[in-house]
């Protein structure tokens, strides 16, 4: 009993604890040993995703302190990510406020929109504010790419929400 | 028209204000938290140092750990290919290879400092000096953006920013940042990388740019000049800060080097604090 319970929580615990995991430890999501400009966020991809489908699985405190944790392993100035990702998650509402039910396709371009939103203002802030330089064509790459690995994402988080979470609000 | 401007401001407000059972805190909170610590954090306000010192030491300590998994597959990998033996014998040829190239290097290296020092060094003799730490590289994530790694010795060891970081005899980056237990080295392939070098037989003065990719290019050569490939590049020296002399990495073509030393494969690295002693004297 005990152990189904905390597999459970586990189980609805498991996107916050992918978004942490992704940002502290030091797995790539750059592989320039296969394909130089192949890079893409996933975090953005993860926090779109529960934020429209399942709001009360990934928090709005987890996703900000999952930016600072990974703006500190990055080493970019503390609250660029949060901010990056709070974006996201700010479309990401508004699209849920706005609409009742939504396939992969509205998903995808409405997505596109919040990544384009939230890493114009990562290079704006990063460009205009701190002694960085980062590339404009880099951040364009991981846009598309992000983009690209969308859909593959959404049927795996899509399968993960409809068949192992279990709702704990209902 | 007027009633679908109304719909956006009502869910927008309502995204920026919405708290639920879950969400214990509204966006807009959060949003201007996050700029407020930017701000701070930017502009490098002096009570911001200590808490980031200690939050990067923190969270590097815990990343490390939570980086273990992903690296007990290449450990693993690694122990396989030993137990068939093929790794040693790739380690002994390395080892032979390492010990020719830096033989050439050394032939090259005294070649040219005879035929440059005076002429490129205009630095004092305090900086040939050695004083050399071994720091073990704790993360090496791979940044689209940015390309730097982590190394577990900071402040406490004597570490300052700007001193330069080699694996094995070659330069590979500068430090950025310090903590008190661990830095941050910025290496020579990122895009905010920029190094003073000499190469060729004329001692021949250049920056040493990264361009985020594997190879950095050379910049502000000489007019008209054209770069020969397989020339070996040098630090120059003249910024005070890196030792001349340093072997760096190889021309190729389009005015691009490409590095002793691949920046994804280190393990330990070297921070030379010959700077910090000259800034004892």
């Amino acid at each position: 009993m005990i152990i189904s319970k905390t597999l459970r929580s586990l189980i609805n615990f498991g996107p916050i604890i992918l978004l942490y995991y992704l940002s502290i430890s030091e797995i790539d999501t750059h592989f320039e040993n296969f394909f130089e400009i192949l890079s893409f966020n996933i975090q953005l991809i993860i926090i779109y995703f529960w934020v429209l489908k399942r709001p009360e699985v990934l928090g709005n405190g987890h996703i900000f302190f999952a930016g600072l944790i990974n703006d500190v392993v990055m080493g970019i100035p503390l609250g660029l990510s949060s901010l990056t990702y709070l974006a996201v998650s700010l479309v990401a509402t508004y699209v849920k406020n706005m609409t009742v039910n939504t396939r992969i396709t509205t998903d995808w371009f409405t997505f596109f929109i919040a990544i384009l939103f939230s890493n114009l203002i990562f290079y704006f802030l990063i460009i205009n504010f701190s002694d960085l330089s980062i590339s404009f064509v880099d951040i364009s790459y991981n846009t598309f790419f992000t983009l690209i690995f969308f859909p593959f994402f959404w049927f795996i988080f899509s399968f993960y929400n409809s068949t192992l979470l279990i709702n704990r609000y209902v | 028209m007027s009633s679908s401007r109304d719909d956006f401001g009502i869910a927008f407000r309502s995204a920026l204000l919405q708290r639920g059972a879950a969400q214990k805190f509204s966006l807009i909170s959060l949003i201007i938290l996050a700029i407020i610590i930017f701000f701070l954090d930017t502009y490098n306000l002096k009570f911001m140092n200590p808490i980031r010192s200690v939050i990067n030491d923190g969270i590097y300590r815990v990343s490390l750990v939570a980086s273990s998994p992903s690296r007990f597959l290449p450990n693993l990998t690694e122990g396989i290919t030993n137990l068939i033996g093929v790794k040693n014998e790739n380690a002994r040829l390395k080892k032979e290879l390492e010990i020719y190239k830096l033989k050439e290097l050394n032939v090259e290296y005294l070649t040219n400092q005879n035929k440059n020092l005076k002429k490129i060094l205009e630095t004092d003799e305090t900086l040939f000096e050695k004083n050399i730490i071994l720091s073990k590289v704790l993360i090496d994530k791979n940044s689209p953006y940015l390309k730097s790694i982590i190394i577990n010795r900071g402040s406490q060891s004597g570490i300052l920013k700007g001193m330069p970081v080699m694996d094995k005899d070659f330069l590979i980056g500068r430090i950025v940042e310090t903590n008190y237990l661990s830095s941050r080295v910025l290496l020579l392939n990122d895009l905010n990388s920029r190094i003073p070098v000499t190469f060729g037989k004329n001692g021949v003065q250049a920056i040493l740019k990264g361009n985020g990719g594997t190879k950095p290019v050379l910049e502000y050569l000489p007019e008209g000049y054209i770069v020969e490939e397989g020339v070996d590049v040098f630090t120059s020296g003249k910024d005070g800060i890196f030792l001349p002399g340093s072997p760096i990495g190889i021309t190729t073509k389009n005015k691009e080097v490409k590095l002793f030393s691949e920046p994804s494969q280190l393990s330990f690295v070297k921070i030379d604090l010959a700077k910090k002693r000259k800034e004892d004297f």
